[in-house]
């Protein structure tokens, strides 16, 4: 093609006002993406609107992008003036076609800065990135400063703000803003969930949802939970996707902190020795789910529920990897919390060790196995559909009781029977693999 | 229902020779078409491009091949008023790009066409409260900048401008049950984090505070039947990866745990015959980025053909010794 410099100009001018005009007339667009066309069709805008997907023609691309490249670094280096307009048009069609290009979000933080663009507005624009670049690492850290932006916007330290005028006005007003931060979490949860999908063990999109429970999310205990059921499903139809097991991992820990801390506090609001027996405590009538007086004592049946679930994917798909790491981190965390449990109640009340049905203290005998199965099942066994555990039903209508809670030794008998099956000569690699880990790693 | 290990095949008419002049071809020319589409696309991390070209070059014996004048001019004109460099004229800056401006000068032996009191200023301003450090001034956390910002200050023997007790808390705080490390605190181990946290701990000299063996152990995991390393379980092998893999076993002394051999024809699997340069895998399209990985892995495997790369800076041994500059090794 011998376009001049002059018709390249005209043309993609009109590109990306066709592309900000899409997004005026259709605020639904949910995906981007390129329509192989390697001519143009004369009298037709390169740029298509599908339902709610936005396509461009990839004919325009090697026109487009160098244009609004060179234009937004003209106006960085300070050699041509654009308006806030312009800007936010420019930066918008640069980013769609290469969201790795760092300055260009950096001058969508400084719009945010003065005012002339949303938050809002701005994570949209990234998650239409993410639909064809579901990696792009520059997209995922610009989201993480717009979402402190926004946080900031939401919650200005109210507390310090003492003008007792505000009256219900400051009221209603804080209770907006807490709901915007709250759906823009929501939302994001989301866009990890989108990008996840597009790409497996998505590294980013998974680090980035850990960095918003860590950041953002209000009653942790909750949305902990919400997420440990939420994602349930999905790694149970990705057994590959080791980053969606790690994020498992994660949740579990945080919500064994969670308790604990939770424990502390009753602990310390009775004063009482969180060792004794329950009927001992203020609200105790001893008949109480355990898990709604003291949520700390559900910390065994999450592990064993995890541990399920690892067993039933390891025997429906064998030779993956992802779930052989699983269930190492998982025995490891139940492992360790098992240990220090039991060092815990030793140095405090030795004596009340093997009666303590809270703590599981049946459960922590030194030999690390389980004793007192009957016990836990009737203290520590909540309702399994609160727990979302769907599987777990299914499989349980069809064994019977849960079997024991996990150690050392139904660990070793699980392996055994992996290995007497010859099916996969990978199951049995990994089989191998995770008996040598227990015995080097865990059992010294 | 069976699986299949999600790895490549080499075929048997792969390249099993190093083609050592084909790929310092493809290096040189590679600069040349600027106005090419790609070119643009990849602007945003022109540094850190150059950085790769050079620095193969280097390990190759050809660096003279590369218009020096050219790219020190380039550098000069990427530093700001507040010290950083950025990736390309125009562009913000970021610690990553002035890593990777340091590291071209060292090769070329000339930090001083810099302001090098303002890069010590820029990289000390980056570090935070909780010792870890921000990729630039709008706060983004990442053990990779952890190690930029003090392979920067090694090389410009200036390590002391910061507070390297915080900085090695932070990092510490980054490890996980497997014995990797992740880009933060909770974060998955990855194998380009686990080479961000070792070199890290080798420039301050904490390595004592890895657990090598159980370390070793994931990193060795890695190895597919192919002999190529992945990054992560179940992903497919990668000749970056196999750099970040193997300079990680390297620093930990657990580098005879793999099968060098076998790593060594993937890697020589991932040359293009024709046009020079290595790509991911066998038969991809060749890069820079790949290239330099592909041969400074194969001086970790200890060709004789190719001088010795230091595994922490991923730049010729001899220009680290120049500077005397040698970083914790465990054996
Ligand atoms: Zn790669």
């Amino acid at each position: 093609m011998a376009e001049s410099e002059e018709e390249v100009d005209v043309l993609v001018q009109r590109v990306v006002k066709d592309i900000n005009n899409a997004f005026k007339r259709n605020p639904n667009i949910d995906e981007i993406g390129l329509i192989p066309c390697p001519e143009a069709r004369y009298n037709r805008s390169p740029i298509v609107l599908v339902e709610n997907k936005l396509g461009v023609e990839s004919w325009c691309v090697k026109f487009l992008l160098p244009y609004v490249h060179n234009k937004l670094l003209l106006y960085r280096q300070r050699k041509q003036w654009l308006d806030r307009e312009a800007l936010v048009d420019i930066t918008c069609t640069l980013l769609l076609l290469n969201p790795d290009f760092t300055t260009a979000w950096n001058v969508r933080k400084e719009l945010l800065q003065c005012g002339v663009l949303s938050p809002e507005k701005d994570l949209y624009l990234g998650k239409l990135a993410l639909t064809k670049y579901p990696k792009s690492p520059e997209t995922w850290i610009h989201r993480r400063w717009v979402l402190q932006w926004l946080q900031k916007e939401c919650c200005p330290h109210w507390a310090e703000r003492k003008e007792p005028t505000e009256g219900t006005h400051g009221n209603a007003e804080r209770t907006h803003q807490n709901e915007r931060l709250q759906r823009a979490v929501q939302d994001e949860m989301r866009v990890c969930a989108d990008a996840a999908g597009r790409y497996p063990s998505n590294y980013n999109a998974w680090s980035h949802r850990i960095w918003v429970l860590q950041n953002m999310a209000q009653d942790s205990l909750k949305v902990l939970h919400d997420e440990l059921s939420s994602t349930r499903l999905w790694v149970s139809m990705h057994v590959s996707d080791h980053s969606g097991f790690h994020y498992r991992q994660f949740l579990l820990n945080a919500l064994v902190k969670e308790l604990s801390v939770a424990r502390e506090r009753v602990t310390h609001l009775s004063g009482s020795d969180p060792h004794r027996p329950r009927q001992q405590q203020p609200n105790g009538d001893g008949t109480a789910s355990p898990t709604e007086d003291h949520p700390w004592a559900a910390i065994p049946q999450l592990f064993h529920e995890e541990m399920e679930l690892c067993t039933d994917l390891i025997e429906s798909y064998p030779g993956h990897e992802t779930l052989w790491c699983h269930r190492r981190h998982v025995f490891y965390l139940w492992h360790h919390w098992k240990r220090e449990n039991a060092q815990g109640s030793a140095r405090l009340t030795p004596s009340v060790n093997h009666t303590d049905p809270l703590l599981g203290g049946a459960l922590v005998s030194p030999a690390g196995e389980a004793k007192n199965i009957q016990a836990m099942d009737v203290d520590c066994t909540p309702d399994a559909s609160k727990n979302g555990g769907y599987t777990q039903d299914t499989k349980r209508l069809k064994r019977g009781p849960l079997p024991p809670y996990p150690g050392l030794s139904s660990e070793h008998s699980f392996i055994s029977r992996i290995l007497d099956d010859r099916r996969s000569p990978e199951q049995i690699r990994f089989a191998a693999a995770y008996k040598k880990w227990l015995d080097t790693v865990v059992g010294q | 229902m069976g699986t299949q290990v999600k790895d490549v095949i080499i075929k048997p008419d792969a390249p099993t020779t190093l083609l050592l002049d084909k790929h310092a071809d493809y290096i040189a020319a590679y600069g040349s078409k600027k106005d090419d589409y790609e070119y643009t696309l990849s602007e945003y991390l022109r540094m850190s491009g150059i950085y790769w070209g050079l620095t193969v070059m280097d390990l190759m014996g050809q660096l003279g091949r590369m218009n020096r004048d050219e790219i020190i001019e380039f550098i000069k004109s990427c530093q700001h008023e507040c010290g950083g460099i950025s990736a390309s004229i125009g562009h913000d800056p970021h610690l990553l790009y002035t890593l990777s401006a340091v590291q071209i000068l060292t090769l070329y032996d000339c930090v001083n066409v810099i302001d090098v009191d303002k890069v010590v200023e820029y990289v000390r301003a980056l570090q935070q409260e909780d010792g870890s450090f921000a990729g630039d001034k709008w706060g983004e956390i990442d053990t990779r900048f952890s190690f930029c910002a003090v392979a920067t200050l090694a090389l410009l023997g200036r390590l002391d401008a910061i507070n390297v007790d915080k900085a090695v808390e932070f990092v510490l705080s980054c490890m996980n049950f497997d014995g990797g490390f992740g880009c933060r605190p909770g974060s998955e181990s990855h194998a380009g984090q686990i080479y961000c946290c070792t070199g890290f701990l080798s420039v301050t000299g904490q390595l004592h505070q890895v657990n090598a063996d159980l370390l070793g152990w994931w990193l060795c995991e890695r190895q597919l039947p192919s002999g190529g390393l992945n990054g992560r379980p179940e992903k497919l092998p990668d000749v970056c990866y196999s750099w970040w893999v193997l300079a990680s076993l390297k620093i930990i002394g657990r580098i005879h745990w793999i099968d060098k051999m076998k790593l060594r024809m993937f890697i020589l699997a991932c040359q293009d015959e024709e046009t020079g340069g290595f790509a991911d895998r066998p038969g991809d399209m060749v890069d820079p980025f790949h290239t330099l990985f592909g041969v400074a892995g194969l001086s970790l495997l200890g060709d004789e053909q190719i001088k010795a790369v230091n595994p922490v800076f991923c730049m010729p041994e001899d220009v680290l010794q120049r500077i005397g500059l040698q970083p914790e090794l465990l054996s």
